[in-house]
């Protein structure tokens, strides 16, 4: 198979969106729910690392 | 320079510059932006060229000889296209017209030099035709199309009486011809070529009965620029791998996404600036622009990875985090990054155009990656969302650094550090033995640039089969007077060095001037065979000469001898190109030629205490005075000469002579263009000059062809091979030296990759893979690979054993923290880059699995050997700084 540039290009920028729209809106959201339920579960080591995380400095977003 | 051991004065540094980054953000990504943009547009206008020049070594002797006569004598720019039947012979009407019509179409094809086309159809292929009345004519053998059996008949029996055509361009069997022609350097097309030799020569004339095969230099590029497109295939399947794995391994598509930014804009500042200064792209050097590209993603890994621990470190705090990792990356990142760009730089040395202008794009290419890694990447983390914290925390936990860390504890546990040891030393043997059978030059006879099934080398095989060789080496006989081709003693030498040299076993056959003397000397007595040797004077060789060359204007003759009579060749048609048949066939060669001109001079040297003495006088050569110098005579008072045995050769003409290699480089030099050549001979204790008149009318001058150039590029390889390891390795030694001030530091990073570079260079032999142009490049890029991971590890080590005060404690948590990016970005490099095996370009394949094996290789040692001989020799330069940190504490 023979592919131009071009097409190598769309195909890779292609991949990249549908890589990140993956991530955005299935993987992350996944696994936050996964971890919740298990923190609800009464699961130590989740509770502690969503503790952990919700523990953030006030300048987060500068 | 700030350093690995930096004071927190020069930390500090770091950290202001870090914010002030932040702080401009504006003006920085705005001039940084306008910079890529250029470099975008430049590299879009990239092609991917081959210039045969450019990869010639311009300043060695052969090729300046070979660019002197290519034009006349032939080139190594030859497409061979041989037609075979398959039932009965090429003489008949039908094969006959179809090969003078494939003659014709070659003419047609850019680029050909039309005086340089060899084909029993083409003008320039004559036979010596006795007419009416004694008058001889030579005559192109086919004066047009054949229209009968009986014609055909007349051509074969022609065939069969010419020496210069008879298993030269007719197979010996009748079933083949070979259509040979030579292509203007200048106009080189590879790609045009390959297009317009498969419309109009080859498709039209293949049938049932009938197999054509091409070889040659040309048809060999143009099959590697038919295969180029292969590399999109390699770069979509490398990307999305990468950008899958990065997304697994940071749990977050931004870390996918951040080294692709330093990717990118690394590689358009990189091809622009190939555009910018004239060059363009090999299609057999794609691997290169790759392995640049994932050394910058490979430091972006590094950063990212950082960037998430100080992250967590920081409490979220995104700015915090950011500037902290910029500011304790920066070291090694800078030293890596120095380290790679002025390593590439030793292949200057190699005076070869193509490999100087790649030496300075990719030092260039790499220290772009400064740009895009260091000055942009806080800007880019800035504008960036952060990652959510969750995905931090669990990554710490993940299956990789479970997987790490149980790592660490086996290679640093005692019984671990043993096997690391003795398996390296174990490594280090086996790469010894087989780095043995490294070769220069290619060393298989089949071009190791494409698979050995593959259409080309095929077509090679079976015309070499059928032939013997084509693979040519010109040998130039340059007179020091204008027909000094018509002296039959220098005829005879050049018959005697055919006849010679084809003894060697990868010399298929030969021609030279004295074949057509010969064969019209016989034509002139009535085919009588004892003719068929040169005339003793100088008057009947210009007689049969001009019977020959008569009818042929002299730019058909001038492909055996210039309109002077002054200049002409001998070439042997070779039957491979393999390294180590080439170095012997130039041995043979320069050993004729000196032989011939002692014979000449009537003495016999020999090599006493590594002094070059006369051993002793030739009977037949005897001498007289003319003037102050001496000339060889045959008068009657004729007699002894200015040598005497047992006179010390001291010098000839400036150059100063030793042993017998360098009496024998030393009349090489001096002798090329002379006519008087002064010795200066050493004789009971007191040196006299003595003048000698050239006895001979030419010299032969090494060489032109394929074999000649590739003889020339081999010599600078192997000159300049060592020199280059030396410097390349030196160069790292002393940025090591001076990122970590310490003598010893660059010590414990070198071992492991001098143990590495072993290995490879090992694999290169077992796998029958040469150092040549091609490879020489990727191979020096190579060397360099395993001082970027050494760097984040050693230099993680120092800031660890700041705050742990125990070496073995640091060592171990930079493992498990740098060495966890270090192991992540080198498997996952290595295994996009083994993607490169899917290349039906041969030598892309095995580049691509050779850099995937060094990588590895480099990689396990940077994880294995580097931190073992770190706990083990505790160096001072890391206990230094534990006494520092307890001093401050």
């Amino acid at each position: 198979m023979r592919w131009s540039l071009t097409t190598a290009i769309v195909i890779v920028l292609a991949y990249s969106v549908a890589l990140i729209l993956v991530d955005e809106f299935i993987a992350k959201p996944w696994r936050r729910r996964r971890w919740q339920q298990r923190a609800a579960r009464g699961d130590a080591e989740a509770r502690a690392l969503l503790e952990r995380a919700r523990k953030r400095e006030p300048a987060l977003e500068e | 320079m700030v350093t690995g051991s930096s004071t927190s004065e020069e930390k500090r540094l770091l950290y202001w510059l870090g914010e002030r980054l932040i702080d401009y953000r504006l003006p920085v990504t705005l001039a940084v932006a306008l910079a890529t943009a250029f470099f975008a547009y430049c590299a879009f206008q990239l092609q991917l060229v081959t210039s045969f020049g450019e990869l010639l070594p311009q300043t060695h002797p052969y090729i300046k000889i070979h660019n002197r006569f290519a034009h006349t004598f032939g080139g190594a720019n030859n497409i061979m296209i041989m037609v075979e039947v398959k039932d009965g012979t090429i003489f008949t009407p039908e094969v006959l017209n179809k090969i003078w019509r494939m003659t014709e179409a070659i003419d047609t094809v850019y680029g050909v030099n039309h005086n340089q086309i060899e084909s029993i159809a083409h003008r320039t292929v004559r036979y010596l035709k006795v007419a009416a009345g004694g008058t001889m004519r030579a005559t192109p053998v086919m004066l047009g199309e054949v229209k009968t059996q009986e014609q055909a008949e007349e051509i074969r029996r022609i065939v069969h009486n010419a020496e210069n055509i008879y298993g030269l361009l007719v197979s010996l069997d009748d079933k083949a011809a070979l259509i040979r022609a030579n292509f203007i350097e200048g106009r080189l097309d590879y790609r045009r070529i390959f297009e317009e030799v498969n419309q109009r020569v080859v498709e039209p004339f293949r049938d049932a009965n009938t197999d054509i095969y091409v070889a040659g230099e040309p048809r060999l590029y143009g099959w590697v620029y038919h295969y180029a497109g292969d590399v999109l295939l390699v770069f979509v399947l490398a990307y999305c791998i990468e950008w899958l794995l990065r997304w697994l391994y940071f749990h977050d598509w931004r870390g996918a996404l951040r080294p692709t930014i330093t990717g990118v804009i690394a590689a358009f500042w990189g091809l622009g600036f190939i555009y910018l200064i004239g060059f363009a792209l090999d299609p057999l050097l794609l691997v290169m622009p790759f392995l640049i590209t994932a050394r910058a993603v490979s430091h972006s890994v590094q950063m990212h990875d950082r960037y998430y621990e100080e992250f967590a470190r920081h409490g979220w705090n995104k700015r915090k985090a950011i500037v902290a990792a910029f500011a304790e990356l920066f070291v090694p990142t800078f030293s890596g990054i120095t380290t790679d760009a002025l390593g590439v730089l030793v292949i200057l040395l190699v005076p070869v155009v193509m490999l100087q202008k790649l030496a300075i794009t990719a030092a260039f290419w790499i220290f772009a990656i400064t740009i895009s890694e260091l000055l942009l990447n806080p800007i880019v983390y800035y504008y960036l969302k952060a990652p959510e914290p969750e995905i931090v925390l669990v990554r710490e936990g993940g299956v990789f650094r479970r997987a790490v860390t149980a790592a660490v504890a086996a290679i640093l546990g005692p019984r671990g550090r043993f096997v690391v040891v003795g398996a390296w030393l174990l490594a280090t043997l086996v790469g010894a033995y087989f780095v043995r059978g490294l070769i220069i030059g290619d060393p298989t006879s089949a071009s190791p640039l494409l698979w050995p099934d593959s259409a080309y080398n095929v077509s090679h095989r079976r015309i070499q089969d059928k032939f013997g060789g084509v693979e040519p080496l010109i040998i130039v006989a340059e007179g020091l007077d204008r027909d000094a081709m018509k002296d039959p003693a220098t005829l005879r030498r050049m018959e005697r060095f055919q006849r010679t040299l084809e003894r060697d076993p990868s010399v298929g056959y030969s021609f030279s001037l004295a074949d057509i003397i010969r064969a019209v000397n016989s034509v002139f007595h009535e085919l009588e065979p004892k003719w068929g040797v040169i005339p003793n004077n100088w008057v009947d060789i210009g007689g049969l000469f001009f019977i020959y060359f008569s009818g042929s204007p002299p730019s058909e003759t001038a492909k055996y001898v210039d309109p002077s009579y002054t200049t002409a060749h001998v070439t042997f048609f070779c039957k491979d190109h393999k390294g180590e048949n080439i170095r012997r066939i130039i041995r043979r060669c320069k050993q004729f030629i000196h032989e011939g001109q002692l014979e000449d001079l009537g003495i016999d040297v020999e090599e006493r205490d590594g002094r070059t003495v006369v051993a002793s006088l030739s009977p037949h050569v005897r001498w007289e005075r003319a003037g102050p110098s001496w000339m060889v005579s045959t008068a009657e008072h004729a007699g002894e000469g200015p040598f005497r045995p047992g006179d010390r050769i001291v010098r000839v003409g400036r150059t100063p002579v030793g042993n017998l290699q360098s009496f024998e480089a030393a009349m090489s030099v001096e002798t090329a263009n002379a006519t008087l050549i002064e010795f200066g001979l050493e004789r009971d204790g007191t040196t006299t000059d003595a003048t000698v008149v050239a006895p001979w009318k030419a010299v032969f001058k090494l060489a032109g062809g394929l074999i000649g150039v590739l003889a020339a590029a081999n010599e600078e390889l192997f000159r300049n091979d060592v020199l280059m390891n030396v410097l390349g390795f030196g160069t790292m030694y002393v940025i090591v030296l001076f990122t970590y001030r310490s003598f010893a530091a660059p010590l414990f990073l070198l071992a492991p990759l001098l143990l590495a570079n072993l290995l490879v260079n090992g694999y290169m032999a077992a796998r029958n893979i040469g150092i040549n142009i091609h490879t020489l490049p990727l191979v020096t890029v190579g060397v360099g690979f395993g001082i970027d991971y050494g760097l984040y590890i050693v230099s993680r080590t120092i800031e660890e054993i700041r705050q742990r005060g125990d070496a073995e404690a640091a060592v171990r948590a930079a493992l498990v923290t740098s060495g966890k990016a270090v192991s992540f970005t080198a498997l996952s490099m290595t295994f996009v880059t083994a993607l490169w095996s899917l290349s039906s370009i041969r030598f892309n394949a095995e580049m691509g699995s050779l850099l995937a094996l060094w990588m590895a290789i480099s990689y396990i040692g940077a994880v294995t050997l580097l931190p073992v001989l770190l706990v083990w020799v505790r160096p001072r330069f890391l206990l230094r700084e534990a006494a520092r940190a307890e001093s401050g504490s």
